[in-house]
């Protein structure tokens, strides 16, 4: 009973202060000033990187209200499900249908409360964990920090109360049509786990990660991969909604050995679906998520790398300051060259104002070493660059910063790239030379026949930083990488914490009401060590399977990543991330069978027939 | 016996569990009437399906076909809310594994049936019910400080603190040592005696022999009945049948 409640409060707890976190973050963030004494362009970059991190903090907070909500309700779930036989007492005794429902949400506003009490503090330790990590990353500046609003006490107790209500709404309703009669069964009637509830969850969250699947590929660069993203989310909740059928099916294939311990565990695990899937149901969404979210992301930043690769075509990469355009065409050797000055802008489109990448670029040579068209660039017109997000024709109110170029015809397009880059292609004498004399400059280099390699890049070196094109796209590459494993991280990093002490809740909560089952077992002949062999196997099977269907939903958003890269790049792209799978998945076992073994060690503890004998 | 004599009449009642060839006929085609003001005991060797008439005739179980009558009040017709309130109301139930609340102590035990019928019942009328099972003093204990004697004892009040028409009681003392029983029979006697229809399911001769009538149940159906029989002839029928 007081491992219940406890297990009920913790998950409370641990999502009013991870949603009130993220939600704090964000505030803080959208409302962040840049420090006095910027430049325009500074402060256009500023707000730039305030957009990024706003966009990231939304989605973290996404993240942790879904696995709030999903945590929450599964394990109010499964409480009721355990507490199912003191309903039924309840019933025998007169208590109606309406009592022994209101009697849970009322509970449910208690523990909401409660929850909510003990998580607005914890949110705080919770915020300074996150920003630390998301200074640590460079998401946000240096002196970033969470700060507190008042209004929070509000939402976090509204978010507490309301996230154990709708937890609780159908598990009340379940535990309402408990018959009375079930209190007189010796073992209480296994309930019926596949229930028309899952059944309808699980196949309409299918039906939406499907969706999800087949759209992807249509949605472009940016859209297929928020697509493709968003895919483990639905398929975790399908997986989970409809694990009572699979988890048991492969605790029968799993070989738990031969033994009478084996044996034991492979009946429990078909007996007590309810209690696996429980177990399970975190598992999936920590393993769907994370795995799931890594690899696509993985596979997208892959796909970029390669489709820069092939699309590139120059021997050396200049990376400079200002419009050295002219002085490195003048060095001796080089054939063409493509100089790229890159300028935060403003652009408006309809109502919506936003900040975007410009790049002042020789149109010719630009189109040469990208592999693309970009005819008509010229005078008092923009092109659409290959980051996307601008429209491809009509025209934009186009502003620089501290000056207004006002309506601008858009006149030639690049199409999107996975890779991304500049949102827009400004021509050469569009932006004044004191606009440019700061930018960083690029230059894609391309050298005369016969030209000496070693010269030219002598030459060169005058003018700014020089690299071999291999060279400059390997860093290229392991700079994105790096950022997109750094967004994952600070995306993924709590919220997988989350579910993992979610998953040890199920595990502490499913051995409370062990402890004659186990004496049972060793009355009947077993010692303690291999009832406690028996519950490792067990928890281990159930794992594993929790492993594999997090595995199947991740496999969606892999699915969706490989179809959606092949339609933009043409290339099909999937990156396993091989380490963070064997470290989720060594995690998982480690953490469900210390758990198991502890609380199966702790419930054998008193002499079992002390236990068989004590009835309430 | 004329219907306004029977707490609880049983006409024709049969109770199916699977189906096809698994079909197994728990009670079959069973018609009994129990005495109101008096105590009947059923007995019957395992699986004669003693517990499940009791449930039907508590309205716990529905039945396949028959009618159940409580008084006047036919179950068979009742929908779960009706049942409730008859649970709260008109029907007291003790069973073998006294199933009290873990967490609450003895008073809000028996005090729960009209709690739940929205009742605040005084603790006077608390005490006065845990007096009557010899429990003064236990209030404040929770089950699991109490004997095995004592918590059934406590599962009597709670069951009759409502002044139900039928006490439901299913092998009262088959988890109570011989001592214990012989208190939890002698608070049945004078219930009984004192007008309160009691049903009880036994397997023990000695727990028969102290109600006022015994029917034998034999495959689901009736085969035996005695009034006033001692232990070792309830025994010697018992063991008749099996």
């Amino acid at each position: 009973m007081i491992a219940l409640f406890a297990g009920s409060l913790l998950s409370v707890t641990l999502g009013v202060a991870l949603v009130q976190s993220s939600l704090l973050l964000l505030i803080t963030a959208a409302t962040l000033d840049p420090p006095a004494g910027l430049g325009a362009a500074e402060r256009m970059e500023f707000s730039d990187n305030v957009t990024a991190a706003v966009a990231m903090l939304g989605v973290i907070l996404g993240i942790a209200t879904f696995l709030a909500g999903f945590i929450i309700s599964s394990t109010f779930a499964f409480t009721v499900a355990q507490r199912r036989r003191d309903f039924a007492l309840l019933r025998l005794v007169g208590a109606g249908r309406g009592q022994v429902r209101m009697r849970l949400l009322r509970e449910a506003v208690v523990l909401g409360g409660l929850g909510a009490a003990i998580g607005v503090p914890a949110g705080l330790v919770v915020m300074a964990a996150q920003a630390a990590l998301m200074r640590r990353m460079g998401f946000v500046p240096a002196g970033f920090a969470g700060e507190w609003r008042p209004w929070i006490l509000a939402v976090s107790f509204g978010t507490g109360i309301a996230l154990s209500l709708a937890g609780a709404m159908v598990a009340a309703h379940r535990a309402a049509r408990v018959l009375p009669l079930e209190a007189l069964r010796e073992t209480g009637a296994a309930a019926r786990v596949m229930t028309a509830t899952r059944w309808i969850a699980g196949l309409i969250f299918l039906g939406g990660a499907l969706a999800l699947i087949i759209v992807a590929p249509v949605g472009g660069p940016g859209g297929g991969a928020a697509m493709a993203m968003n895919v483990p989310m639905p398929a975790a909740i399908a997986a989970a909604a409809l694990s009572p059928l699979i988890v048991p099916l492969l605790g029968r294939l799993l070989p738990t050995g031969s033994g009478v311990i084996g044996a034991l565990a492979r009946a429990n695990l078909w007996d007590a679906r309810r209690r696996s899937a429980s177990v399970a149901a975190p598992l999936i969404v920590l393993v769907g998520l994370v795995v799931g979210t890594a690899a696509a992301g993985a596979s997208f930043t892959d796909a970029g790398i390669g489709e820069l690769q092939r699309q590139t075509r120059a021997d050396l990469v200049v990376t400079a300051t200002g419009p050295v355009g002219p002085a490195i065409a003048a060095v001796p050797g080089v054939a063409s060259a493509s100089t790229e000055l890159s300028v935060p802008a403003t652009v408006d489109v309809g109502d919506e104002s936003f900040s975007v990448s410009a790049l002042v670029v020789d149109p010719a040579a630009y189109a040469r070493a990208h592999s693309v068209e970009l005819a008509g660039l010229r005078g008092h017109a923009v092109a659409a660059g290959p980051g996307g997000e601008v429209p491809a024709k009509g025209s934009v109110r186009l502003a620089l910063p501290d000056l207004d170029l006002g309506a601008v015809p858009v006149v030639a397009s690049v199409p999107a790239t996975i890779s991304g880059g500049a949102n827009l292609l400004l021509p050469p004498g569009l932006v004044p030379d004191r606009l440019l004399a700061a930018a960083p400059a690029q230059s894609f280099v391309t050298l005369a026949p016969g030209a000496s390699a070693g010269t030219v890049r002598a030459a060169l070196a005058r003018i700014g930083t020089v690299a071999t094109a291999g060279d400059w796209l390997r860093a290229d590459a392991t700079a994105r990488s790096e950022v997109n494993n750094k967004i994952m991280v600070s995306v993924m990093g709590i919220g997988a914490l989350y579910a993992l002490i979610g998953v040890v809740n199920s595990i502490v909560i499913g051995a409370a009401a062990r402890r004659r089952e186990f004496a049972a077992a060793r009355v009947g002949g077993l010692t303690r060590s291999q009832v406690l062999r028996a519950a490792l196997v067990e928890s281990s099977a159930v794992t594993v399977a929790g492993i594999l269907l997090g595995g199947l939903a991740a496999a969606g958003a892999l699915i969706a990543a490989a179809r959606t890269t092949s339609a933009v790049t043409g290339t099909t792209t999937v990156t396993m991330p091989w380490t963070l799978i064997g470290a989720v998945c060594a995690v998982a076992l480690l953490v469900t069978g210390t758990t198991s073994l502890i609380t199966s060690w702790s419930a054998t503890r008193p002499a079992p027939i002390l236990l068989l004998a004590a009835r309430e | 016996m004329t219907r306004a004599d029977a707490a609880v009449t049983l006409s024709a009642i049969s109770r199916v569990y699977g189906r096809g060839n698994a079909a197994v006929r728990a009670v079959d085609n069973v018609t009994l009437e129990f005495a109101r003001g008096a105590w009947t005991a059923v007995m019957g060797p395992s699986g004669s399906g003693k517990s499940t008439l009791l449930h039907c005739a508590a309205g716990l179980e529905r039945v396949d076909s028959g009618r159940v009558l409580l008084g006047d009040t036919d179950l068979t017709a009742a929908r779960d809310r009706e049942l409730t309130a008859l649970r709260r109301t008109r029907i007291g139930f003790v069973f073998q594994s006294f199933n009290l609340i873990g967490s609450m102590t003895a008073a809000q035990n028996v005090a729960l049936p009209l709690r739940l019928a929205g009742h605040r019942p005084s603790a006077g009328l608390v005490r006065d019910t845990l007096a009557a099972v010899g429990l003064a003093d236990r209030a404040k204990h929770r089950p699991r400080e109490l004997s095995g004697g004592q918590q059934q004892r406590v599962a009597i009040a709670r069951a009759m603190i409502t002044k139900p028409d039928v006490l439901f009681a299913d092998e009262p003392t088959g988890a109570l040592d011989s001592s214990a029983a012989a208190v939890v029979l002698d608070l049945l006697r004078t219930m009984a005696s004192g007008g309160q229809s009691i049903v009880m399911v036994s397997h023990d001769p000695v727990a028969a022999s102290r109600a006022d009538a015994v029917v034998f149940l034999r495959d689901g159906r009736v085969v035996d009945r005695v009034a006033g029989a001692d232990a070792l002839e309830i025994a010697g029928r018992l063991a008749s049948l099996a």
